[in-house]
């Protein structure tokens, strides 16, 4: 008796859930948001949450899509692929959301990506910055320059400084995915420019201990040190060369991009030359106001990591108005509606705090300012990045 | 119940995967060895199968075998989690105790730095594009994979247990100098239960980089470690069903408290906490002592009779 009726039971259910799943109309606009809000990996991830947060608040303040406003989910990632898996899959079944801003490491992307490929949900990697992250699919798109063309105008910059730079030393956190890939754009560069790469040290980002690799950068009698790794490890690497006496010019990569390094390497981070995807400084009106609203609610300028989460729910956001004006969300079927998102997140040109974007076909982002800036330290705590013309 | 099965399913998957891993494990615990090798060996599984589906220069064996090449990954991984199982075993085996769990922390460390300094695994970005075993298009279909393969595993585990070995792999536990004075050479023993763990965790690796789509040096780490050696303690170290239910369970917990927000680990360590203050056997230790009969009382004395 229960072995007829359980089969009969259960195939009734699914087929009802994928009668309702056809039929499902917009009824809320949500857009999920799947960064690490845990692990250590929440250290960037919180400066994502803040800012798409400030974006859902801003943006409905002046009027949401057309009149209606729009509703961020918080999915939170952890720091390793299954947290992300899981996160984009709560996100696209059972929140229903229209698209994904989202995960914070490349790493996680090429876990989760995939799932939002085959379930047609647009994503837009918020700082997925490594090689190959559009090319995972057509639902696939990053509002984060590659490494590979940020890198470069630093080293062009340290030039600029000092045309008497030839010899450089390259060092790098080997266990991080970001550094490994930013430092091949650094020895590329480097050697593109016609200078000598006299050594290249190799590091852990959870060392605190860095006399091997000074020694061997002193020895090399370098003119131009570029470090790849991230704030902690970065801030040491830089307070332990100047202690032991590097005088010449050092370049920070991305990991770098932050200010909590101040307090790592305290006045001995001045001058460290540092590339970005983004400054407070850029002066279009859509930066300044977005400058001016953040630091006035959190009392410091906005880092990369807030203003690229920030500029993945605008990209949504527009793309979802434009939409809107031709035929009203609601009238759409969520499954319709996202391939149609996708289809006009990659059509149009967007005014972000980044400066004026778009993307390519593949779903990479043409950001058209990019920014080189120099820390001035003004006592052992406080520094600002100055940028450099 | 399509809906449920595209939300947990990948869930459901790792709470197998998360108990497979346990059981591999639980069987060098089986012979009182406390290693904590298996993330090594499956981060090797993994990066097994991950090299021979996406490298260029096994296309060829690729197209020859078509969907054969995902048993073939599974295979390899299991082969050479076997071999490398040997050659780690024989001279780490020699330890004891904790010193014998530092040598196999090493070991993972050893492994995952190669495997940051190797072109062929993709250093710290790892190996991604990880083609879809048999073209599954939903994560919860691995259940079909992870399941059998649980169901085998624990199969083959009580019939271990019930065998000549598996008996020696007890006396060992218990007492290996009076198991070695009884006839059973320990080195021998202890080799194989390790050699069997070792084989299981690079077989689930091999069917784990396909479920998570890439696979880097962090799928094996010191931190994997102790959270496999969480698992197996929570849920019971000395009966085959305690890595299973620790696996799962540990799985589970942060992603069934999704909606706890920020609260959801702090949970998480308050389980880790409770059971093992409360539960030194485990939980399933503790279940088997609730249902165990209890133990025969002496009967009471006769009460004195007055002689008539």
């Amino acid at each position: 008796m229960i072995r007829t009726t359980l089969p009969r039971l259960l195939s009734a259910a699914l087929l009802l859930t994928l009668g309702l799943a056809q039929a499902q109309k917009v009824d809320t606009i949500s857009i999920g948001v799947a960064v690490a809000q845990t692990s250590n990996t929440a250290l960037l991830g919180q400066e994502q949450v803040i800012g798409a947060k400030f974006a859902e608040k801003y943006l409905n303040a002046r009027g949401g899509i057309n009149g209606t406003p729009f509703k961020l989910v918080f999915q939170d990632t952890g720091g390793d692929e299954a947290g992300a898996i899981n996160a984009f899959q709560n996100l696209i079944t059972k929140d229903r959301v229209l698209g994904i801003v989202g995960p914070t490491l490349s790493q996680q992307a090429f876990a989760s990506d995939p799932i939002a490929e085959r379930a047609k949900v647009p994503v837009l990697g918020p700082s997925n910055t490594a090689k190959g992250i559009p090319q995972i699919g057509n639902f696939v798109a990053r509002v984060s320059a590659p490494v590979a063309v940020v890198a470069p105008n630093a080293v062009k910059q340290a030039l600029k400084l000092d045309p008497k730079i030839k010899d450089v030393a390259v060092l790098y956190a080997q266990n991080d995915a970001f550094s490994t890939s930013e430092t091949g754009t650094f020895q590329e560069t480097v050697k593109a420019q016609g200078l000598t790469l006299s050594t290249v040290q190799k590091f852990q980002t959870t060392d605190t201990d860095f006399t091997t690799q000074v020694t061997a950068v002193l020895n090399a009698k370098v003119d131009l040190v570029i470090i790849s790794g991230l704030a902690a490890d970065g801030g040491n690497l830089v307070k332990q060369l100047r202690q032991l006496g590097y005088k010449g010019l050092i370049i920070g990569g991305n990991g770098l991009n932050t200010s909590n390094m101040f307090p790592v390497c305290q006045k001995l981070c001045d001058g460290v030359i540092i590339a970005q995807a983004y400054s407070p400084n850029q002066g279009s009106a859509a930066n300044q106001v977005f400058v001016k609203e953040y630091t006035a609610q959190y009392k410091k300028a906005p880092p990369q990591f807030a203003a690229q989460a920030y500029a993945g729910v605008q990209v949504m956001v527009e793309a979802l108005k434009a939409i809107d004006r031709k035929k009203k969300l609601t009238t759409w079927d969520v499954d319709d509606l996202r391939i149609e998102l996708n289809k006009q997140i990659l059509l149009g040109k967007y005014n972000t705090p980044l400066g004026l974007i778009s993307f390519d076909k593949e779903g990479e982002v043409i950001q058209k300012e990019f920014y080189v800036a120099q820390i001035r330290m003004k006592d052992a705590k406080n520094g600002s990045f100055v940028y450099l013309k | 119940m399509n809906d449920f099965l595209q939300t947990y399913g990948f869930l459901i998957a790792t709470m197998l995967q998360a108990g497979l891993l346990g059981l591999s494990l639980y069987f060098p615990l089986q012979a009182g060895q406390l290693s904590l090798a298996s993330p090594g060996f499956y981060a090797l599984g993994g990066y097994v199968a991950a090299i021979l589906l996406t490298n260029p220069s096994f296309a060829g064996l690729r197209d020859t075998l078509g969907q054969g090449i995902f048993p073939l990954t599974w295979l390899a991984g299991a082969v050479l989690g076997g071999l490398l199982g040997v050659v780690v075993g024989v001279p780490a085996l020699r330890l004891r105790g904790i010193y014998l769990a530092l040598a196999t922390i090493a070991f993972v460390e050893i492994l995952r730095v190669v495997a940051l300094n190797l072109t062929v695994t993709g250093g710290a970005v790892g190996i991604f594009g990880i083609p879809q075993t048999f073209g599954f298009q939903d994560r919860w279909q691995y259940i079909f994979l992870f399941g059998p393969l649980l169901a085998l595993t624990l199969l083959f585990t009580r019939q271990l247990e019930r065998s000549r070995v598996g008996r020696a792999l007890r006396a060992l536990r218990e007492d290996e100098l009076a198991a070695d004075a009884m006839g059973v050479p320990p080195t021998q023993y202890k080799v194989l239960a390790f050699v069997i763990g070792a084989a299981l965790a690079g077989l689930v690796g091999a069917m784990s980089a396909p479920f998570l789509n890439t696979w880097n040096a962090k799928q094996g780490t010191f931190d994997s470690s102790i959270t496999i050696l969480a698992a197996v303690l929570i849920g019971g170290s000395r009966n085959i069903w305690g890595p299973v239910v620790g696996g799962a369970l540990l799985a589970a917990v942060p992603e069934v408290l999704r909606f706890l927000a920020d609260w959801r680990l702090v949970i998480n360590g308050l389980v880790l906490v409770v059971a093992s203050l409360y539960l030194p056997q485990g939980i399933v230790g503790a279940l088997a002592r609730l249902t165990r009969p209890r133990p025969p009382q002496r009967p009471l004395a006769p009460a004195y009779e007055k002689q008539p």
